[in-house]
């Protein structure tokens, strides 16, 4: 079922278009409404030049337990309308509301047009490019009805059937299960040839679905946690996340302290994940041509632009295990990518080499004569193996087991050395089996290290990574599809006292 | 006509109302109090309450046993590299049912009284899906009824109401100022100022209205002196403050600053200069007596005590989210565990002049108390609110301690559900008059740690910290070093030797993020220097 839509009329009559408010019924706001909000702001505008406006909303469906108990059920919506006023002769104002009423629109306008007067000094978003290409959207489906339909009741059900056998064992869990739709469009008023007009996207309407839930055993000797996160709640399977959560408490209590030391690591597919946000911030091009970051190799003492020296990249060469390629391909809706003005399959390490950073169109146009920009690392896929956890234990003399990292922090942007903990999880294997549960270690190693180290690699699969989680926030979170693996050396520095 | 700078500055010095016209937000925002939209009222207008009546009845008439409304509207305006000012303004509702011990909560962007009486509905039945589990109780710690209150944070210079071409000349002026120095270079230079006006109504007969204001900024930059030693420094006298536009004007703000902000701008250019005039050197990894500056101690106490004494967390609330605490089991814990050194005590309250978690009523409607987390060092209290202030009783009763919330219940905005955050926290100063440089002055060798950050584990116990780190020698800073340190939370604060005094407390205002869905929420935290003995410092690039 999509949102529901309501006739709209085609014109820039502003009398065609009553004053209203968010209606009861209308949980995020159909493309109609959105359009008709845009021709009112571009008919607003006084004094020329450009107007862009961004409309977006959205409606959560949330719920939220501890302690073996909901402790919060809730529904919410919000609407978010960004003006953006250029004036050639003054400059630019960027005002965003949530009303979207005549008045509301008209001081917003006002207001981004009395900033834009006050603005220091004209300016214009790159002046003279030639015009994009218009840009193709693939058709994809990012849009779930499983999920904009799943109920209240629904997700009162599911918490239930994931807190009972955690209770009935005398476990406490706590979990949290949300619903996520929204919309978003991107236009200018000068459409397709004003500066602005380059970053326009067409109406669309997408979802998220997540479940995630961690499960301690009454002292606080043990903690288990699964999560999934996807466009589809149908993708989502509930029930086996709980028996997951529920399995790793109950086989991480009592854990030992192990010396901190360097280790063979299987790292479940979370945890590469986890590990790999490092790499998605650092794919730069101009920040590896300015000598920055691990993927610039040595100055060229051939080129330099204005007094800047350029430096070589690593891009041609093979700088992880070959067996690893790593892509984004906007059409494959388990990553769920949002419209872009420009949007085309880019693969970042094709069998260990570098073959792409990502940049701007502006530096495309001066460094690549090239007329767009290329994407970054935000919704990749990871190549992988067919070698299972199962397996890649069996085949593992001694090493440790780990279901995810938490709190990771890049210490070192040349060689992305960095640290975090383990959390909800870790296991030592000797000859092959699991033996005994390990009090969590702080890690600091390199990603690129372990790319460099893997022994076994199994299939990728989509991963909890919900596109705002705000806990992580210093490196972008993205969707990844990635296998677990096993690596060698991985560098463990400092036993740590959480649980 | 096209409206230039010129134009309005023109007008603007012929008439100063012209000036606040210029500033005027995009205010006709409509709400619908009657029959008809009209342009939204300021918060402390009667007709409000009427609003927030519609949504208490609906949500008894559906079921609730309890219900709280609240309505916020804010408004933004961040100034950043000198050139832009974005303007953003929202409103919203949310409407917080309680039915058989299960809480519901439903928000939105419009004010209406249909849409109070839907989001109460909705309220109503996200609480009534889940009393088909097994029974959970909740039993609110009694609070005075607020029959009717308004409040406004004081406030001396509403940046609003001030134009913002002089905000952004006075900001210019920082960078012209700093430009005077060869080779300084501003790398982030932006101020925020947020006034959200905030009405509350529960079905306990409490209605109250505030308006709070919050202003940050950011400036750093960078120096290079003439045999090219390079390093950069930002002004932590700018962190978020309950303050208006004299947060950068005034001449010197208690507990913030001594000086103004030039003047500021000049100490940090000299003490980057003399850091870089020392040598840098690799640790000796080891334990070292160790002196911190204020902002490091604010940092450590937010994460360690701040994190650690939030109720909710301790009993697994969070546990799926940021985490849990290594103070594990409240009741038992409260009143014996040794939290720190006998000389360890840190209060929590929101009603500090200037500090950012400031408030008249949380979002329950209490007016916050000051009370003790640690009182010499003994783990005396928790932050809570109505719903978990009662689940101490059992050491409030031993303990002697009256039951109330200490109102800690917030939340950002209308949108999300109230949730219990950080309140302002002091660390109580020692008795001796002294900073950070005379506390360096009594090491014979050791470190000292200036702009330190850290992070801890999810249970806000073992914590890694980073920061400026200097060798000190016989009272003297001698060396830079590239080192990190580690620690636990109890055996820091067990380690403290000396504490600045008074005169050198300083006041930060600090964010944290909670809950899922996650709420950030901004609070300060008042510390002095301090000395800690046996600090672990560690190479933090070696690998093992």
């Amino acid at each position: 079922m999509r949102a529901r839509t309501t006739s709209g009329g085609s014109a820039l009559d502003r009398r065609a278009e009553p004053r209203r408010l968010l209606a009861a019924e209308e949980r995020i706001l159909t493309k109609d409404t959105c359009e008709a909000i845009a021709r009112r702001v571009f008919a607003l505008a006084r004094g020329g030049g450009e107007t862009f406006v961004q409309i977006g909303s959205w409606t959560r469906g949330e719920l939220r337990w501890a302690r073996n108990r909901v402790s919060l059920a809730s529904d919410r919506r919000d609407v978010e309308i960004g003006i953006r006023r250029f004036i050639p002769s003054a400059g630019e104002g960027d005002v965003t509301t949530n009303q979207f009423d005549d008045e509301s629109l008209e001081a917003a306008v006002r207001a981004a047009e009395r900033m834009a007067a006050s603005a220091h000094a004209p300016v214009r978003p790159t002046p003279g490019l030639p015009p994009q290409p218009v840009g193709t959207w693939p058709k994809t489906a990012i849009w779930s009805d499983s999920t904009y339909t799943m109920s209240a009741d629904t997700r009162g059900e599911i918490a239930r059937s994931l807190i009972d056998p955690a209770e009935a064992k005398g476990y406490l869990s706590a979990g949290y299960i949300e619903m996520h739709a929204g919309t978003s469009m991107r236009v200018s008023s000068e459409r397709p040839a004003g500066p602005y007009a380059v970053v326009d996207v067409p109406y669309v309407q997408w979802t998220q679905a997540q479940c995630s839930m961690t499960v301690r055993d009454q002292q606080g000797a043990g903690s288990g946690w699964a999560g999934l996160s996807s466009y589809d709640w149908q993708s989502i399977d509930p029930a086996s996340l709980g028996a997951r959560a529920l399995q790793k408490c109950e086989a991480s209590r009592s854990p030992v302290v192990l010396e901190p030391g360097r280790y063979t690591v299987i790292l479940e597919p979370q945890a590469v994940a986890d590990l790999m946000r490092v790499i998605v911030g650092s794919m730069r091009r101009i920040d590896a041509e300015s000598g920055g970051g691990p993927w610039a190799l040595a100055m060229d003492d051939a080129l330099r632009i204005g007094d800047s020296p350029v430096w070589r990249t690593k891009l041609g060469l093979k700088v992880i295990d070959e067996r690893i390629t790593i892509d984004h391909d906007p059409a494959d809706p388990r990553l769920g990518i949002l419209p872009e003005p420009w949007m085309e399959p880019v693969t970042f390490f094709d069998k260990g080499v570098l073959t792409n950073l990502f940049y701007a169109r502006d530096y495309a146009l001066a460094s690549l004569s090239r007329n767009a920009p290329r994407r970054g690392m935000w919704g990749y896929r990871m190549s992988g193996g067919t070698t299972s956890v199962d397996e890649m234990i069996a085949s593992t003399q001694r090493g440790l087991l780990v279901t995810r990292f938490s709190d990771i922090r890049e210490l070192d942007a040349g060689t992305l050395l960095s640290t975090g903990l383990t959390r909800d999880g870790l296991w030592l294997v000797e000859h092959g089996k699991i033996s005994k549960a390990v009090k969590n270690l702080r890690f600091t190693e390199s990603p690129l290290f372990m790319l460099n180290s893997i022994e076994q690699l199994g299939v990728p699969v989509p991963v909890f990574r919900p596109v705002r989680d705000a806990y992580e926030q210093q490196i972008p979170l993205t969707p990844a599809i990635v296998p677990p693996l096993k690596a060698r050396d991985f560098s463990f520095t400092s036993t740590i006292d959480a649980i | 006509m096209l409206i230039t700078r010129r134009s309005l500055l023109h007008s603007g010095l012929k008439v100063g109302v012209a000036t606040a016209a210029v500033a005027a937000l995009p205010r006709p925002l409509l709400a619908q109090l009657g029959r008809t939209l009209e342009p939204l009222p300021p918060i402390e207008d009667p007709r409000l309450k009427a609003l927030t009546a519609r949504a208490l009845e609906a949500a008894r008439s559906a079921g609730a046993s309890y219900a709280d409304v609240r309505l916020t509207h804010e408004r933004v305006r961040v100034f950043s590299v000198s050139t832009r000012v974005d303007d953003s303004e929202s409103m919203l509702a949310g409407v917080r049912a309680l039915v058989d011990g299960y809480w519901g909560f439903a928000s939105s962007p419009v004010w209406s009284p249909d849409e109070m009486a839907r989001l109460a509905r909705e309220a109503v039945h996200q609480a009534k899906t889940n009393t088909l589990g097994k029974p959970r109780a909740v039993d609110l710690a009694p609070t005075p009824v607020v029959a009717e209150g308004h409040w406004e944070m004081p406030l001396a210079i509403d940046p609003f109401e001030t134009s913002p071409f002089e905000i952004s000349d006075f900001l210019d002026s920082l960078i012209v100022y700093l430009n005077r120095t060869p080779n300084a270079k501003i790398n982030s230079d932006s101020c925020t100022a947020v006034v959200q006006e905030r009405a509350f109504a529960s079905t306990l007969g409490s209605y109250c209205t505030q308006r709070c204001y919050r202003t940050a900024g950011a400036f750093s930059f960078e120096r290079e002196l003439e045999h090219g030693q390079r390093g950069s420094t930002y002004l932590d006298c700018l962190t978020a403050a309950g303050m208006g536009w004299e947060l950068y004007t005034a001449e010197r703000i208690p507990r913030v600053r001594d000086h103004t902000l030039y003047e500021e701008i000049d100490r940090a250019l000299e003490e980057l200069k003399q850091d870089l005039l020392l040598p840098v050197k690799a640790v000796e990894v080891g334990r070292y007596q160790a002196v911190f500056d204020p902002v490091t101690v604010a940092g450590i106490l937010d994460e360690t005590i701040g994190r650690a004494t939030e109720l909710d967390r301790a009993l697994g609330y969070e546990a799926n989210a940021g985490g849990t605490s290594y103070l594990n089991d409240p009741i038992a814990m409260l009143g014996s565990y040794q939290a720190g050194a006998p000389t360890l005590t840190v209060t929590a309250e929101r009603s500090e002049a200037g500090a950012v978690g400031t408030v008249k009523w949380d979002d329950e409607g209490v007016a916050p108390d000051a009370f003790p987390l640690v009182k010499n060092g003994v783990l005396a209290d928790f932050q809570t609110t109505r719903e978990s202030a009662r689940w101490l009783e059992a050491a409030y009763t031993k303990h002697g301690i009256p039951m109330r919330s200490h109102g800690c219940a917030a939340a950002p905005s209308a949108v999300f559900a109230p949730l219990q955050h950080t309140p302002n926290l002091t660390l109580a100063p020692g008795h001796d008059a002294r900073d950070f440089d005379s506390l360096v002055s009594g090491i014979v060798r050791g470190i000292a740690v200036k702009s330190g950050s850290v992070d801890l584990d999810f249970q806000h116990s073992s914590g890694l910290g980073s920061g400026r780190l200097y060798e000190v020698k016989q009272g003297k800073r001698v060396a830079r070093l590239a080192g990190g340190f580690l620690f636990r939370a109890t055996d820091l604060w067990k380690s403290l030797q000396a504490l600045g005094g008074e005169g050198g407390l300083r006041r930060y205002g600090l964010s944290a993020m909670k809950g899922e869905p996650a709420q950030e929420h901004y609070h300060s935290v008042t510390a002095p220097a301090a000395v800690v003995k046996d600090l672990t410092i560690i190479d933090p690039l070696r690998k093992a």
